[in-house]
C-alpha cells in the first residue's frame, strides 16, 4: 500500500496525509438512493480525520483516502451499489490505499466477520474480524462504537473488590450460551449475575438501559460498575458494543469468542485488560478468574478503564488510533512504542527506562578519554595532563580550550605523553562546553576533570575507571556530595560537610558514558543549561540531576576523597568553603527539582573502594595500593 | 480563479447534501455548512444540524439479531481455541512428549531430543502428555510415517527447523507447526510458532555471547551494511545514491568496500533483503547487534507472538527506499542505542543455542495454556527474559529482583533471616541476637536439618522465629518455603557469625542492587590452563566472581528459581555435593543478570575462623564442582568483580561517633 509519492517525506515529517471524498449522493439505475445518508458516527469519524495532523485537502498529496460513503453498518447497505459507488471513487484504482471504516460487518443469516462489499484491494477498518478474515498487518480491527459513551454520564468507579465476581450484562445471547451462564448461577450463587431483557417494563422506560435478573430491575450501564468480571460473548457477531461499555465500567472483559480478534490487537496488549477463554471451557471459567490473583484483578480493571479512555470512548479516538495504527506501519522507525500504546499514564510517569539497560561491562580495552577543561592555568593543566597519562586505561586527551581571548600555547610546549592529545577551542567561554559530545571522544568512557586536579593518584583513577566498567550506566566521582531537605525553610539544601550519605559527585573528576553528553548539550530539561552557563555554576549538579533522572540510579562515589585539595587553589574545593557558594549550590538544587518537577537525586550510603581496601594483607599484592587519601 | 471554483464545489457539495437529506429524512431541517476557516485546509464541512444524524447502531437493532454459536474450524483451519485441548495440560502440569526420532536421524534432531530430555518438561509417557512433540528434520522422504499416537494431530506439536525439510508429506491436521522462518501466507498467527532459521552448526548450550562490546556504536562504525544475494556483506554508501540496495547499482562499487566472506562489517544497521533465505542473515545481524533493517520480510519474525521487534529491528516497505535510508541517518542517537542494546539481549535471551531457542517455543505454548497467568509483556521483552522469570512466581513484574525502576518502585524495607542448621550445627543463638537486632529484619526462619530434635525453647525475640524441621538436603536451604514474608533474605549457617552494624549495612547496600547477591565472604573463579578446566579458590585475591550463601542477601526470587528452573542434570549434581550449592546459586543468579555479586566488608573475626564450608585448599570434589556446573549450564555465566561497597566513611579518620556503621571498624 501507498505506493505514491504522497507518502514520501512530509510535513509534519512521518505522518501519512489523508484526503476525503466530499459527499455526495449516489442513486442505482432506477434513481434510488445506494445507501442512507451518512451517519452520525460516521459524520464524527470524518470530523476527527479533518481536524487531525493526517487531513489534506489535497488530493495529489494524499497518501490514504477515506470515502464519505458511510459503510459502518452493513445493515443498512445496499451491497452491488455501494460496490459500484466506491468503484467510482476519482482515484479508487481497485482500493488501492482507501480506507473504509465498518463496525457491524456481515447479515443475516451467516453474518460475515468482515465488511461483504467487495472492497478489492482497500483497506479495511473493522469491528469483529475473525481469525480467517483478519489479514494481518493490512486490515486494522477497531471496536464498535457504544453510543452509550455519549448519552450515559457514569463517573469513574476505581478498581477494587466489587458486588458481583462475574456478571452477564447481553441481551442477545445464543439459548445455549445462557443455559451454560445459568448453570454457572446456579453453581456459585450470587457471585455470579446473569442479566436478561426486561419482559414487563412500562413502555415509556428506554429498554435498553435496562436489564433485569427474574423481577429485579437494574440500571445499564451502572450495573456493569459493580462486577469485577463482565462477560463479553459472540452474538450474532464477534464485534460486540458491550466490550465498550464494560471497558468503560472498569470491569475486566471475559471474552468468550473463539478467533474474535480484539480491537487493535496489533498494538494493544489485551492480556493486560482481558481474560480471553474458549467458548469450549465456559463452563471453567469461574475457577479460571478465581485463580487470578487479586492485585493482577486490580491491574487488570486499571488497563481496562484506561484502554476505554485512550481507545474506545469516542468516534474520534477510534479513528486516531486507527490512522496511528496505519502510520505506524508506513513509518516504522517513528513508530509509537509498546509502552506508549499500553502503559496508563501512571505508570508511565512513575517509570524509568534506562537508556543503557543491557547488562554490559566493557572491556578494559577500550579504555577511557580524559576531557580538561582549562581557561588559563597552563601550569596546572599541564601537570594534570602529565598525571593523568601515566593512568594505564587513557586512550585519548581532550583539551577544552575555553578562553578565546588567549591561543593555547603552541605545541612544542604541551607535555609529551603517551597518547594523542587534541585541544579543542571553544567559541564562547561556557561551562557547559565540558559536556559537549565532542566528535573527537571515541571511547565510551569519559573522565571529565578539571585543570586543578593534580592530586588524584594513578591507582585512584584507574580504578575510578574500573568501577566505571561495572557501572557504565552511572556517574562515578571522587568527593560525593548531598542534597538535604531542610524542614525549616521548606526547601533543599546543599550539604557537603562529612556524612554517611551521597547523592552527588563533583564532577571535577569523574567517570561517565559519553551518551550522557548528548544528553546534558540536547536533552537537558527547561532552561536548565543555558541558566548554567550564565551563572558560571553547578554542571556538575545539572548533570548529576540529569543522569540519576534518566537512569533512576544513584551515583558511585570512589574511594575516601572527600575534597579535592590543590596547592594552587586558594580557600578552594572548586569554591566550596565559601558561605555564599553553599547558598548559590543550594539554589541550584531547588531551581533543578522544579525543573524537573521531581527530585531525582538518590541517596546512597556506599562508596566503591578496591576489594583489598584497608585489609590487613601485604600491599605489594593488591592491585591499587596507592589509593591516596582525603 | 480557483476560489471561484472552490465555491462552485461548494456549492454542488451543498446541493447533493440537501438532496441527500430530503430523500431520506424530509423533515429535517436545512443543514448548513459553516464557512471555510481563512488558510486552513477546508475540511470536512460542520454541519448544523449534524446532532440530528441518526446514529449507525439503532437502538433495539442488536438484540433482534440472530446470535450464533461459534462454528467449527473450516477448511482445516484452526485457531488455538479449536484445535488445541488445554484440559490435560491442567491437571498434570506442562508436559511434553517426544517421539523418539526415526531413523536415519539429522545431527539436529539430536540435539533437539536431547535438549528436551533434560528439561524439566519432559515426560516418556505419551498418555500423561500436554503436548506431543513430532520434529521433522529427517532427510527428505523418511519422514512420511504417520506417527503412533497421531490423533489427528491433536496438541501436537510438529517441529521443522528447517523450512525444506519434509513439507507436505503427510496432513498436518489439527497440529500446530513450529517452523524456521515460515512464509508469512501460510503462518496462523496464535496457533503455529514462527521459529529463528538456524545455522547447521548452531550449539545446543550455551551458544556465543552476542558482539557488541559497547552500548552506543563507535564513532568510525558504517551507517548501513548489506546483506548482499551471493552471501556476504558489504558497506553501503550513505550519500546519495538512490539504489544502495537494489541490487542494480553494483558495478557502482566506488568507494565501498566488499566483504565477500560472511563477516559483519562494523555498521550500526543491516540492510536484510526479504526472501526466505535472508532469514540467516537477520540473526547473524541480531547476534552482532547491528540493527536489523528487514526490507519488507515475506517470512514472519521469529517468536514475533511474544517478541516486540519493534524495540530491536527495523521492517520498512521495500518501496520506499529513499524514506528508510533517511529516515536511518535522521534517527536519535537513543534510540539507536535502544535497538542495539535490545538485540543483543534477545540474541543471548532466545536465540543463542538450539536449547534455548526449543525452551522459548515450549514457553509460547505454556503461556498460551496459562492464559491470564502467562508472561506478561515486560517479563518477554526486557533482561532478563522469559526463561529466566518463571510466570508461575509471579505474574507482577514487582514480584520480580528486575523490574523496580521500570515500575518506579523499590524493594521493601524488611527482609528474613534464614538460618541453615546442618547436621553437625549447634543452635545459633548468638547469631540469631545479632540478626534480630536489625532494625531491617522481619522474621527468623531455622532451617533444622540436624538429627536431633531442635531446643525446647529459642532465644526472646524482637521478631518471630519460626523452626522449620526436617530438611535433610542442602539444595533445601533454597526452597522457596511459604513462610519467607519478605522479598529479601539473608541466608545464613548456624555457624556464621554476623554483627548487627555488618547485616544492617548489608541490607541497605541490597536494596540498590536487588537483582544481585550481596554477601560477605567469597570466591573467585579462574581457568585453569594446565587442566584445561574451570577451578575457583578462596584465597583472598583483588577480584572475586562468587559470594557465599552462609551470609549473604537475595531476593526470595532466586529461592523459586533454584528449585524450579534448574535442568535435572544440575538438580542432581546439587543433592549428590552440597558444597556445589554455592556455586550454583551464585551461576543461576549471574547467568540471570549478567552481573558479579557486590561484596560489602565484613569483620576479621569470620576469615581468621575459616567455616567448615570454605574450602581452603579445594579438594579435588569442589574443583569438580564448577566444571560441572559450567558445563550443565553451557557456558561460563560467572563475572568477576574488583571493587568493595564500604560506608562512606568506612576507616576514614574522623571521630567514630560520625558514623553510622561503627561497628564495622572494630578491629
Amino acid at each position: 500500500m501507498c505506493l505514491w509519492s504522497g507518502c514520501q517525506p512530509t510535513v509534519p515529517k512521518n505522518k501519512i496525509k489523508v484526503f476525503i471524498y466530499s459527499l455526495k449522493k449516489y442513486v442505482d439505475d432506477s434513481g434510488v438512493p445506494v445507501s442512507n445518508t451518512i451517519s452520525r458516527e460516521y459524520n464524527e469519524l470524518l470530523t476527527a480525520i479533518s481536524d487531525s495532523d493526517y487531513y489534506t485537502d489535497d488530493i495529489t498529496r494524499a497518501c490514504l483516502f477515506v470515502p464519505s460513503i458511510d459503510v459502518l453498518n452493513q445493515n443498512t447497505l445496499r451491497i452491488k451499489e455501494t460496490a459500484q459507488a466506491l468503484a467510482q471513487l476519482s482515484r479508487w484504482d481497485r482500493g488501492t490505499n482507501h480506507l473504509l471504516f465498518n463496525m457491524l460487518p456481515g447479515g443475516p443469516p451467516d453474518y460475515n466477520t468482515a465488511l461483504d462489499v467487495p472492497r478489492d484491494r482497500a483497506l479495511l477498518a473493522g469491528g469483529g474480524f475473525s481469525t480467517w478474515t483478519y489479514r494481518q498487518g493490512y486490515d486494522v480491527s477497531i471496536p464498535v462504537y457504544s453510543p452509550l459513551s455519549a448519552e450515559v454520564d457514569l463517573p469513574e468507579k476505581g478498581p477494587g473488590p466489587r458486588r458481583y465476581f462475574l456478571l452477564s450484562s447481553q441481551m442477545a445471547l445464543h439459548p445455549e450460551y445462557r443455559e451454560e451462564l445459568g448453570a454457572l448461577q446456579a453453581k456459585h450463587g450470587e457471585s455470579v449475575l446473569v442479566l436478561d431483557k426486561c419482559t414487563n417494563l412500562s413502555e415509556d422506560v428506554l429498554s435498553v438501559r435496562k436489564r433485569c435478573h427474574e423481577h429485579q430491575v437494574f440500571d445499564y450501564p451502572q450495573v456493569l460498575q459493580e462486577a469485577t468480571f463482565c462477560v463479553v460473548l459472540r452474538g450474532a457477531r464477534l464485534g460486540q458494543a458491550v466490550l465498550s461499555d464494560v471497558l468503560r465500567a472498569g470491569c475486566v472483559p471475559v471474552v468468550i469468542a473463539d478467533s474474535y480478534i480484539l480491537p487493535f490487537s496489533e498494538v494493544l496488549d489485551w492480556k493486560r485488560a482481558s481474560v480471553v477463554v474458549p467458548e469450549e471451557k465456559m463452563a471453567d471459567v469461574y475457577s479460571i478468574l478465581q485463580s487470578i490473583p487479586q492485585r493482577q484483578i486490580e491491574e487488570m480493571q486499571r488497563q481496562a478503564r484506561w484502554f476505554w479512555e485512550a481507545y474506545f470512548q469516542s468516534i474520534k479516538a477510534i479513528a486516531l488510533a486507527t490512522l496511528q495504527i496505519i502510520n505506524d506501519r508506513i513509518y516504522p522507525y517513528a513508530a509509537i512504542s509498546y509502552e506508549e500504546w499500553n502503559d496508563p499514564p501512571t505508570v508511565k510517569w512513575g517509570s524509568v527506562s534506562n537508556p543503557l539497560f543491557l547488562p554490559l561491562i566493557p572491556p578494559q580495552s577500550q579504555g577511557f578519554t580524559a576531557i580538561v577543561l582549562t581557561y588559563d592555568r597552563v601550569e596546572s593543566l599541564f601537570r594534570v595532563i602529565t598525571e593523568v597519562s601515566k593512568v594505564p586505561s587513557l586512550s585519548k586527551l581532550l583539551v577544552v580550550w575555553n578562553n578565546q581571548n588567549k591561543s593555547p600555547p603552541e605545541e612544542s610546549l604541551w607535555p609529551k605523553i603517551r597518547v594523542p592529545l587534541k585541544v579543542v577551542r571553544t567559541a564562547e567561554n561556557k561551562l557547559s562546553n565540558r559536556f559537549f559530545p565532542y566528535d573527537e571522544i571515541e571511547t565510551e568512557a569519559v573522565l571529565a576533570i578539571d585543570d586543578d586536579i593534580i592530586m588524584l593518584t594513578s591507582d585512584e583513577l584507574q580504578f575510578g575507571y574500573e568501577v566505571w566498567r561495572e557501572f557504565p550506566d552511572r556517574l562515578v566521582g571522587y568527593p560525593g556530595r548531598l542534597h538535604l531537605w531542610d524542614h525549616e525553610m521548606s526547601k533543599w539544601k546543599y550539604e557537603s560537610e562529612w556524612t554517611n550519605e551521597v547523592s552527588m559527585v563533583l564532577t571535577g573528576a569523574a567517570f561517565y558514558h559519553k551518551y550522557f553528553n548528548y544528553l546534558y548539550t540536547y536533552k537537558m530539561p527547561g532552561d536548565i543549561k543555558n541558566w548554567v552557563d550564565a551563572h558560571m555554576n553547578c554542571e556538575d549538579i545539572a548533570m548529576n540531576f540529569l543522569v540519576a533522572n534518566v537512569t533512576g540510579k544513584a551515583v558511585i562515589k570512589v574511594t575516601p576523597r572527600k575534597k579535592f585539595k590543590c596547592p594552587e587553589c586558594t580557600a578552594i574545593d572548586g569554591l566550596s568553603l565559601d558561605q555564599t557558594h553553599m547558598v548559590e549550590r543550594s539554589e541550584c538544587i531547588n531551581k533543578f527539582a522544579s525543573v524537573f518537577g521531581t527530585m531525582p537525586l538518590k541517596v546512597v550510603e556506599h562508596r566503591a573502594d578496591p576489594v583489598l581496601y584497608k585489609d590487613d594483607f601485604p600491599e605489594k599484592l593488591k592491585s591499587f595500593p596507592n589509593i591516596g587519601s582525603l | 480563479m480557483q476560489s471561484c471554483r472552490r465555491k462552485s464545489l461548494w456549492l454542488a457539495l451543498l446541493a447533493s447534501w440537501l438532496l441527500g437529506l430530503l430523500g431520506i429524512l424530509p423533515l429535517l431541517r436545512l443543514a448548513v455548512p459553516t464557512g471555510p476557516r481563512a488558510g486552513a485546509p477546508q475540511g470536512w464541512p460542520r454541519w448544523l444540524d449534524a446532532e440530528l444524524l441518526q446514529s449507525f447502531l439503532q437502538p433495539g437493532e442488536l438484540p433482534e439479531d440472530a446470535p450464533q454459536l461459534r462454528r467449527a474450524p473450516r477448511g482445516g483451519s484452526c485457531d488455538w481455541g479449536a484445535c488445541f485441548d488445554t484440559s490435560k495440560c491442567r491437571s498434570g502440569g506442562f508436559k511434553v512428549f517426544v517421539y523418539p526420532a526415526a531413523e536415519p536421524t539429522s545431527e539436529m534432531q539430536h540435539k533437539i531430543l536431547a535438549s528436551i530430555e533434560g528439561s524439566r518438561y519432559h515426560t516418556v509417557s505419551p498418555t500423561e502428555a500436554c503436548l506431543h512433540l513430532l520434529t521433522l528434520d529427517a532427510p527428505a522422504g523418511a519422514c512420511s510415517l504417520v506417527p503412533p499416537k497421531w490423533n489427528g494431530g491433536k496438541n501436537h506439536l510438529v517441529l521443522r527447523l528447517h523450512p525444506a525439510s519434509c513439507s507436505g508429506t503427510f496432513q498436518l491436521g489439527w497440529a500446530m507447526v513450529a517452523e524456521a522462518s515460515p512464509t508469512v501466507d501460510t503462518f496462523r498467527p496464535g496457533f503455529d510458532v514462527a521459529l529463528p532459521l538456524l545455522p547447521e552448526a548452531h550449539p545446543v548450550r550455551g551458544g556465543a555471547p552476542g558482539q557488541l562490546r559497547q552500548h552506543s556504536p563507535h564513532p568510525g562504525a558504517a551507517l548501513l551494511a548489506l546483506a548482499e544475494e551471493r552471501g556476504g556483506w558489504r558497506v553501503a554508501a550513505t550519500d546519495s545514491s538512490a539504489c544502495p540496495w537494489d541490487g542494480h547499482c553494483e558495478q557502482d562499487h566506488g568507494p565501498e568496500q566488499t566483504h565477500p566472506g560472511a563477516a559483519l562489517p562494523n555498521a550500526t544497521f543491516c540492510l536484510i533483503p526479504g526472501r526466505r533465505a535472508d532469514a540467516l542473515r537477520f540473526l547473524q545481524a541480531l547476534q552482532a547487534g547491528c540493527i536489523p533493517v528487514l526490507l519488507s520480510p515475506r517470512w514472519e519474525l521469529p517468536f514475533s507472538e511474544v517478541i516486540d521487534w519493534t524495540k530491536a529491528a527495523i521492517v520498512a516497505d521495500k518501496r520506499l527506499p529513499l524514506q528508510v535510508l533517511a529516515a536511518l541517518q535522521e534517527m536519535p542517537p537513543t534510540r539507536v542505542l535502544a535497538l542495539r542494546q535490545q538485540t543483543q539481549f534477545l540474541w543471548d535471551t532466545y536465540f543463542s543455542s538450539v536449547e534455548k531457542v526449543i525452551r522459548t517455543a515450549l514457553e509460547i505454548i505454556q503461556d498460551r495454556i496459562l492464559g491470564a497467568s502467562a508472561h506478561p509483556s515486560l517479563l518477554w521483552n526486557s533482561p532478563p527474559g522469559a526463561l529466566l522469570a518463571l510466570p508461575t512466581f509471579s505474574t507482577s513484574p514487582l514480584d520480580f529482583p528486575f523490574y523496580y525502576l521500570q515500575q518506579g518502585s523499590r524493594p521493601a524495607g524488611r527482609f528474613s533471616a534464614l538460618i541453615w542448621v546442618g547436621a553437625t550445627g549447634q543452635p545459633p543463638l548468638k547469631l540469631i541476637q545479632a540478626v534480630a537486632g536489625s532494625q531491617h529484619c522481619a522474621q527468623i526462619l531455622v532451617l533444622w536439618s540436624n538429627d536431633k530434635p531442635p531446643p525446647p525453647s529459642w532465644p526472646e525475640t524482637a521478631v518471630p522465629l519460626l523452626v522449620i524441621e526436617g530438611h535433610r538436603k542442602v539444595s533445601a536451604r533454597f526452597f522457596p518455603h511459604s513462610a519467607i514474608s519478605t522479598d529479601a533474605i539473608l541466608s545464613l549457617d548456624a555457624h556464621s557469625s554476623l554483627s548487627t552494624s555488618e547485616v544492617d549495612f548489608a541490607f541497605v547496600v541490597w536494596q540498590s542492587f536487588p537483582e544481585r547477591m550481596v554477601g560477605f565472604l567469597t570466591w573467585s573463579h579462574f581457568w585453569d590452563e594446565a587442566q584445561g578446566r574451570w577451578g575457583y579458590t578462596a584465597e583472598r585475591v583483588n577480584e572475586f566472581s562468587m559470594v557465599l550463601t552462609s551470609a549473604a542477601f537475595y531476593h526470595r526470587y532466586y529461592h523459586t528459581l533454584f528449585t524450579h528452573s534448574l535442568p535435572k542434570a544440575l538438580r542432581r549434581l546439587a543433592e549428590a555435593a552440597p558444597h556445589c550449592v554455592d556455586v550454583l546459586m551464585n551461576f543461576l543468579v549471574a547467568a540471570a543478570t549478567k552481573l558479579p555479586p557486590i561484596k560489602v566488608p565484613s569483620g576479621r573475626r569470620h576469615e581468621d575462623a575459616s567455616p567448615p564450608r570454605v574450602p581452603g585448599d579445594l579438594g579435588p570434589a569442589a574443583r569438580d564442582c564448577i566444571d560441572r556446573v559450567a558445563a550443565g549450564f553451557g557456558h561460563m555465566p560467572l563475572v568477576s568483580s574488583r571493587l568493595r561497597l564500604d560506608p562512606v566513611l568506612f576507616k576514614d579518620p574522623v571521630s567514630v561517633l560520625r558514623k553510622k556503621y561503627r561497628g564495622l571498624e572494630k578491629p
